[in-house]
């Protein structure tokens, strides 16, 4: 999952210093834009030989008491506060290891990772190691879903080919989609690895049955995203967003729109789209559209198809424009 | 022999997901002011106040408590934050209860406040990926931060865990089902977030993974609000309850412990919360409990995820470990149920204004065992990575 470097803030997360009123029950609230920040020249201190390790020589060291010959990575401490504070040393270790437990996979990431989602996080034990490493998962397939990795599964350190002496230089795939040589190989760097790149789905020519069917659920589409257009709820869930979108099925394609809080599907083959959504059936983001499943678990599952992996930030918000047109339905009933 | 400690009032403000109509100074002195009215005394009859606040950056401040010293009417006397993280209020309320127990003061002001949501995140123009990497600074700083950590990752690693450990628990459709059940009891709480969010097992199941195995609506929501209880030593508590008219909840218990922060040999057990096991049951032999699932009538536990709600249960030793899920299958905390647990909507339907959050549990549970006029109440928060943070009390009906 190759990235490149960028700026310790990227220029695309800062606004600009701006306010602006809201008015609630009739009375004004000033909202200004604002943050904090703080830069650094942070020492990495007695942990320096094993960032300065990864960094350079693609090397995992771990630290190994002296008394009880635990040997911890990273290498956390200098003295052993197990063994009334023996001193550690310094110990090189291998580069497969065992899931600890079955990790977890993010796929509604914060702010600083919405542009790496999904990804799997979970604790690696190396060969050699006692404890467990902390490590970003990747498969080469494509999306990471439930099951591919779990508590026992083998996984081999792989090194990014640009590294600046950080945890994140490193992160781990299953050893079961690499070659045994890549697999024997130290050091081995995301850039000897085939990442598979994902293609457009290719659907087969459309029966008449389909064709009546997308015309349907397409007027169902329409009929909902006037009433989520409509509604004070729903239209929080994308204001502020603006993406056009290519959505392509076996029986026909279209736009959907996303404006600042409006939303629409119109009859048209977009040029040049944001990003283009594929479905074979229509049904399966009509469905989501009208809360009766998720479109996120639509992508995860591989029944929905998106050109961009950064644009599960849309489908969030599409999935929050279903559910915040449901909710408001469902508070107007209660009150 | 440490002196009897109780609660003789308690308030809280309503807990929204965003109050842009206040300050987190206006909320601070906004459930005090109701604390104090609730006990009938005047904020000058408090000697210490207690500051439960968890994130610098949430209140965009490195000491948010020093200018409420003054705001609450508190000048001149003792404060002391505390910052534990998710288990920040339940620590806020055994700091207090360790004053007071040995005889620093007599009574004394437990606060928890949090503004969370006005962290903002321009690039997808929603709050909500600002306010998870403002508690995603909360991971280790040198090798989880930049790997993408997160309390749901970080939670999810012990929930998996688990589930490695018992396979076959923590069904869905017992978790959607808990989520649906905390929906309800939300319900008759007005100062719920989602007072009016009902949900069906069906849309719990059905909404998005936001982090492998939770569902969005398996896991709570941020808030923003405060929380104040007053604590007081036994004579002034019983001086107080006799003026206000309303009955002492005498905090009986308290048990705390923290984890390591790393997995493997010798380190922390990614399949158990031991902290939440060990703050129990310390708890419980303070109050002298000997057997929890005879004494224990209700919980007001920090149910940040659902999952990890039935973990916690488990580790308070409410429930066994491998049938967990009778939660729900066998009817322990369905309506009627062997435990009344989170009436007010937990976490997930009341609210995480983080600081705030376990005494707010603490308020609801002091209502509630006043007014269903059960004995004893069991109070939990939990904190950090990976589960680590565990403060519990132990409340009981005088």
């Amino acid at each position: 999952m190759p990235e490149k470097r960028r700026k310790l803030i990227p220029d695309e997360f800062i606004p600009e210093i701006r306010s602006r009123v809201i008015t609630l029950d009739n009375q004004d609230y000033l909202l200004q834009n604002d943050t904090m920040y703080t830069f650094y020249e942070r020492s990495m201190g007695e942990l320096s030989p094993f960032f300065l390790a990864i960094k350079n020589e693609k090397k995992i060291l771990g630290c190994k008491c002296s008394k009880c010959g635990i040997v911890r990575v990273p290498p956390m401490m200098t003295h052993c506060p197990d063994c009334e504070f023996a001193p550690t040393k310094l110990v090189e270790v291998g580069q497969v290891g065992k899931m600890n437990t079955t990790p977890p996979i993010t796929y509604f990431a914060t702010s600083l990772f919405l542009d790496k989602a999904p990804f799997g996080r979970g604790r690696v034990i190396l060969k050699g190691a006692d404890t467990a490493l902390s490590v970003m998962l990747y498969t080469t397939t494509g999306i990471l879903v439930p099951g591919l990795i779990k508590k026992g599964t083998e996984v081999k350190v792989v090194f990014r080919d640009e590294r600046v002496g950080q945890i994140s230089d490193i992160y781990c795939v299953p050893t079961s989609e690499l070659t045994p040589e890549q697999i024997a190989k130290k050091g081995l760097q995301e850039s000897e690895i085939d990442w598979k790149t994902p293609k457009e789905p290719q659907f087969s020519k459309p029966t008449d049955k389909d064709t009546a069917n997308f015309k349907k659920c397409l007027k169902e589409m329409q009929s909902l995203a006037v009433k989520m257009s409509q509604s004070k709820r729903a239209r929080k869930a994308i204001e502020g967003w603006k993406r056009d979108i290519a959505v392509k099925t076996k029986a026909g394609e279209f736009a959907m729109r996303i404006d600042n809080g409006n939303f629409r599907i119109e009859d048209e083959k977009l040029v040049s789209p944001d990003f283009i959504m594929a479905c074979e059936d229509l049904k399966t983001l009509l469905d989501g559209l009208m809360y009766k499943g998720a479109i996120t678990d639509s992508v995860i599952m591989k029944r929905l198809w998106i050109s961009k992996n950064i644009e599960f930030n849309t489908i969030f918000k599409l999935d929050r424009l279903a559910r915040f047109l449901v909710m408001e339905q469902k508070e107007k009933a209660a009150k | 022999m440490a002196k009897k400690v109780g609660i003789v009032g308690a308030a809280i403000t309503p807990f929204r997901g965003r109050w842009y109509q206040k300050t987190y100074y206006e909320l601070a002195q906004m459930a005090t002011r109701e604390a104090v009215a609730d006990a009938a005394i005047s904020i000058k009859d408090v000697d210490s106040v207690f500051y439960g606040i968890y994130n610098d950056i949430f209140e965009r401040a490195c000491i948010p408590e020093h200018p409420l010293q003054g705001i609450l009417g508190m000048q001149n006397k003792f404060g002391i934050r505390i910052s534990n993280g998710g288990a920040t209020g339940a620590y806020t309320l055994s700091a207090a209860h360790a004053y007071l127990a040995g005889e620093r003061f007599k009574t004394a002001l437990v606060l928890g406040v949090e503004k969370a949501t006005d962290c903002f995140d321009f690039t997808s123009m929603s709050a909500t990926p600002e306010v998870i990497k403002t508690i995603a600074w909360s991971g280790d700083t040198f090798f989880e931060q930049n790997i993408g950590w997160s309390a749901s990752d970080s939670y999810a690693e012990v929930v998996l865990g688990y589930m490695d450990e018992y396979p076959g628990t923590l069904k869905p459709e017992v978790t959607a089902q808990i989520s649906a059940l905390l929906s309800q009891q939300a319900r008759t709480n007005p100062y719920a977030q989602r007072q009016f969010d009902q949900v069906t097992p069906e849309e719990v199941m059905n909404s998005r993974y936001i982090v492998y195995p939770f569902k969005e609506l398996e896991i709570c929501v941020y808030s923003e609000g405060a929380a104040a209880l007053i604590l007081a030593e036994e004579e002034t508590a019983k001086a107080i309850a006799k003026n206000s008219g309303k009955p002492i909840i005498w905090i009986t218990g308290v048990g705390e412990a923290n984890e390591h922060s790393f997995a493997g040999k010798n380190q922390k057990d990614m399949s158990h919360i031991v902290s939440d096991y060990l703050g129990a049951h310390r708890a419980y032999e303070m109050a002298g409990i000997k057997d929890p699932t005879k004494t224990i009538n209700l919980v007001e536990l920090h149910d940040a995820f659902i999952h990890q709600l039935e973990i916690s249960i488990a580790e308070f030793g409410l429930v066994p470990y491998q049938t967990v899920d009778s939660l729900i299958e066998d009817g322990l905390m369905l309506p009627g149920g062997k435990y009344l647990v989170n009436p007010c909507g937990g976490l997930s339907y009341c609210g995480h204004a983080v600081g705030a959050s376990n005494i707010m549990s603490a308020w609801s549970a002091r209502n509630e065992l006043i007014k269903r006029k059960l004995k004893t109440a069991l109070i939990h928060g939990t904190g950090s990575t990976i589960s680590q943070y565990t403060a519990c009390a132990i409340l009981e009906h005088e």
